[in-house]
């Protein structure tokens, strides 16, 4: 037996080895290494695609953080601030964002000898800060740029107020009065409170008159006047039944219009009584604004808040956003009509798209011969996915609204003519077109599911003595529904945030009325809608005055966001439950 | 059943060879006639002629690739899925040809259970999957589908481990349990014949010895054709046996005869386990 040693092996092993190369260097050989090369490894590679994953991540993570931090602190209530500037002016407002900038030449000139000298010293670069000084209905302006080296002095005096209105957008100012039932009374905010809410109230019931009973009203007097032209276009003008239906169609007119007259006093007593109940408001300069309590829809003392009271404006203003209609063209109030829109056009758009791609899918790979015939057709079936989609929109309005939609009028609404009913953009021809739009990933999804079905099934089905479409609905259908529903979800993300083509065919800055509502028949998918990518669009790009809407860019981004990703992660929860439901756990 | 001796001798192993097989007392269940089969340019089968007789069990062996699931596929026209496949000859059913006009392909299958070689559960229930071909067949009613599942599990020797577990998914079940699945599902409609390709090639010894019992109680009622690479299950569970080899079908017999005393050389190397 022999012992060795613990040292001895690795010593004389290392020896062993290093004479080995030692000899084959001197034969004249390629040297052996006893490390691999590095680029044999891979760890190179594995780097690149470290780096390339890392940087893809940062990007999303970067721009999902961007949009979520300006959306979550938007409606967070700022103080406002008085700035008094070195000229003598004084004004009121809330800081929004600010940076350095470069000072032009004609305004170093106007500044004193010091002031000059310490932007020189910083590279001729100073700092700035863009007020909101809202009141445009005073000024014309909402915002202001101030260059640090304007201000005297700035304060937070505590009797500033920011209020919201109804229309001509944030007053920022004090309170100069309050007039209680035509009454003259001293500030008390307990009162003031309570006094805004009551008028709020009275607010909204007088648009509910005007907007739910005058307006169901009026829908059934255009009813009744269709109904007339429908019975004449039919019957001729001069016959009996159209004279009679007009005759009848008149009475019930006048039924509508005396009901008509009586909300309609009712709506004028509500103003009246409105009209006592107003708040006078002082800027900073020292104007006044009298204007109906009912007006104002929040209203608080910005320097003077406690955490909760800001809590509490910060949630209320959410909840207006996603409850409320849109006031001050969009950059205020809530986009409800938006959100409603949005979720009923991709829903409708799923239910078309469906159908339509699974069957196309199932007739290409499961029973047309297999071909050029089926290649071309599937080449360009990809290949439409790379049409712009401004173009899906020219062929809807071209095709569905115009072409369909002017049919459908001419068949089933001549009475409305030449007003348009369905031969205009609508949701129906919006949701349409980005079926069509969206149609190539279901079919292009569908028919990778189906492919992935194992033959093995198939045949096993067959032998079973089932027939072909027994096979593919009993078998394969429910085998590929995991794989359907992937298709369906990502076209539905693709939908839900397209906005090119709907531009042209349904979507509007601002719907009177919802797609669904109240009113018989209930869904009206003729109607133009409102959608959250629009909104987007029009309120940062389209508005009157964008730095107002720009916050809501965000918000809107932000809650379409959320939508899509709801109604995503519903979609994959219903997918992963079916996939569950077959688990593959063989062996 | 009786030996019968037929047919010409020829020197040659690869042409058609002495026939020696059993016959049951009910006839031919398949008659193939001069078959030949080609997937495209490749001829698979060549010229090949045996009677499949009812109520026995045939078994099909032969190296790997020689078409013996072809030649069993052909049985209930499965390869009429494969693109560009022609065959000529004739394979007879009670004196129709399976492959002659205006043949029903779907009530010729619903004649035939079949096992394949790897197991084929469908993504549904092991209920369902049992049942499935008497659904596609119409059946609905609730007892006589309880009954065929009982029925069929037992059969395939699968009751006790699935009878708790029936509406779950077939999928989650290990893969002797699926192949024993398959069989339940290939005998659920009664059918006349079973064709089985290596059936148990996933099954453990004492799953397989459960599933060669089924094959010799299901004899006699049922004609089955058993495609095999085990010997010792094809003379354990087979009356009559075929050699097949590059294509054709070099020596049909009685299992005894073919295992202990085939006629062609070729044959007996085979069996005897000298090339494979
Ligand atoms: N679908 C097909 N297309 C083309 N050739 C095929 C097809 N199926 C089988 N073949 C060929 O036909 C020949 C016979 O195949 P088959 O599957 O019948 O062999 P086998 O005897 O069952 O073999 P194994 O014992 O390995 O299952 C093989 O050469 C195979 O390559
Ligand atoms: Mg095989």
């Amino acid at each position: 037996m022999t012992v060795s040693t613990e040292q001895d092996i690795p010593a004389s092993g290392a020896a062993g080895l290093a004479a080995v190369a030692a000899r084959e260097a001197t034969a004249g050989r390629r040297v052996r290494r006893f490390s691999s090369d590095l680029s044999a490894v891979g760890e190179p590679a594995l780097w690149a695609f470290g780096g390339a994953l890392a940087l893809g991540i940062i990007l999303v993570a970067g721009f999902l953080a961007m949009i979520a931090w300006n959306g979550f602190t938007t409606f967070w209530p700022k103080p406002v601030e008085q700035v008094e500037l070195r000229d003598g002016t004084v004004l009121a407002g809330v800081a929004t964002r600010g940076g350095p900038y470069r000072v032009g030449e004609d305004v170093l000139q106007r500044l004193d000898d010091t002031q000059r000298a310490e932007i020189e010293d910083n590279n001729g670069i100073a700092n700035r800060t863009l007020y909101q000084t809202a009141n445009f209905d005073l000024y014309g302006d909402d915002f202001r740029w101030i260059s640090d080296f304007e201000v005297a002095q700035s304060t937070t005096p505590p009797d500033y107020w920011y209020f919201e209105r109804q229309v001509w957008g944030v007053f920022i100012g004090r309170i100069a009065g309050l007039t209680i039932d035509g009454e003259s009374r001293t500030l008390d905010r307990a009162l003031l409170a309570r006094e805004q809410s009551a008028a709020r109230d009275r607010f909204n019931q007088i648009r509910r008159l005007e907007q739910r009973d005058i307006g169901r009203i009026n829908f059934q007097i255009e009813r009744e006047r269709l109904a007339q032209r429908r019975a004449v276009l039919r019957h001729g003008e001069d016959s009996p039944e159209a004279q009679a239906a007009v005759a009848e169609g008149q009475a019930r007119i006048a039924e509508w219009q005396d009901e008509f007259r009586v909300l309609q006093a009712q709506v004028n007593e509500l103003r009246e009584l409105d009209r006592r109940y107003r708040i006078q408001m002082q800027e900073v300069g020292g104007r006044e604004v009298d204007v109906e309590l009912s007006q104002i829809v929040r209203l608080f003392p910005a320097n003077d808040l406690g955490i909760f009271d800001k809590i509490g404006i910060y949630l209320s203003r959410w909840w207006e956003f996603v409850s409320a209609e849109p006031r001050e063209a969009n950059t205020q109030g809530g986009v409800l009509p938006a959100i409603f829109g949005t979720v009923a056009m991709t829903l409708l758009m799923v239910v078309f798209v469906a159908p339509f791609g699974v069957i196309t899918a199932l007739y290409l790979r499961e029973y047309a011969k297999q071909g050029r015939v089926t290649s071309l057709v599937r080449i360009s079936v990809n290949n439409l996915a790379g049409v712009p989609s401004i173009v899906y929109g020219v062929f809807g309005l071209g095709f569905f609204a115009y072409t369909m939609g002017g049919t459908i009028d001419q068949l089933f609404y001549p009475e409305n003519l030449p007003n348009p009913t369905f031969g205009k953009g609508g949701i129906l021809w919006a949701s349409l077109t980005l079926a069509l739009l969206t149609v190539p990933v279901v079919i292009v999804a569908t028919e990778e599911a189906l492919a992935a079905v194992p033959r093995s099934m198939r045949e096993g089905s067959l032998a079973c003595g089932a027939s072909k479409w027994q096979t593919i609905r009993y078998v394969v259908l429910p085998k590929a529904l995991p794989g359907i529903m992937t298709g369906l979800i990502l076209a539905m993300a693709r939908g839900a945030g397209e906005v090119a083509p709907l531009m042209l065919v349904g979507v509007v800055k601002l719907a009177p009325a919802l797609p669904i509502d109240g009113f018989y028949p209930f869904i009206h998918l003729d109607r133009s809608f409102m959608h959250l990518g629009f909104h987007i669009f029009d309120v940062g790009f389209q508005s009157r005055n964008s730095e107002a809407g720009k916050p809501m860019v965000f918000v809107t981004t932000l809650l379409l966001l959320a939508l899509i990703v709801t109604m995503n992660a519903t979609a994959i929860t219903i997918r992963n439950r079916l996939k569950r439901k077959y688990a593959d756990g063989q062996f | 059943m009786s030996d019968t001796t037929t047919l010409a001798q020829s020197p040659d192993d690869t042409a058609k060879t002495s026939y020696h097989y059993k016959t049951g007392n009910q006839g031919v269940a398949l008659d193939i006639k001069d078959f030949n089969l080609w997937y495209g340019e490749t001829q698979a089968l060549f010229d090949t002629t045996f009677p499949i007789q009812k109520g026995l069990v045939t078994a099909l062996i032969g190296p790997s690739g020689c078409g013996k699931s072809t030649l069993l596929r052909s049985l209930n026209r499965m390869n009429d899925l494969v693109d560009g496949l022609r065959i000529s000859g004739k394979i007879e059913v009670d004196g129709f040809d399976i492959y002659g006009k205006g043949v029903d392909v779907i009530a010729l299958r619903k004649r035939m259970g079949m096992v394949f070689q790897k197991p084929n559960p469908f993504a549904m229930s092991i209920y369902d999957n049992v049942t499935y071909p008497l659904r596609v067949d119409g059946v609905t009613k609730k007892s006589i589908l309880d009954d065929t599942v009982e029925r069929c599990l037992r059969s395939a020797a699968l009751w006790d481990e699935a009878k708790d577990r029936l509406h779950d998914s077939a999928l989650g079940m290990s893969g002797g349990q699926q192949q024993r699945l398959c069989i339940a599902r290939g005998i659920a409609s009664d059918p006349e014949v079973l064709l089985m390709d290596e059936p148990c090639s996933a099954l453990d010894p004492i799953a397989t010895a459960k599933i060669e019992n089924l094959i010799s109680q299901l004899a006699g009622t049922y004609t089955i054709v058993i495609v095999t690479h085990s010997m010792t299950q094809a003379a354990r569970v087979s009356h009559n046996t075929g050699f097949m080899y590059l294509g054709r079908l070099i020596e049909y017999g009685a299992t005894e005869t073919i295992f202990t005393n085939p006629k062609v050389p070729r044959t007996n190397d085979y069996v005897t386990g000298r090339f494979g």
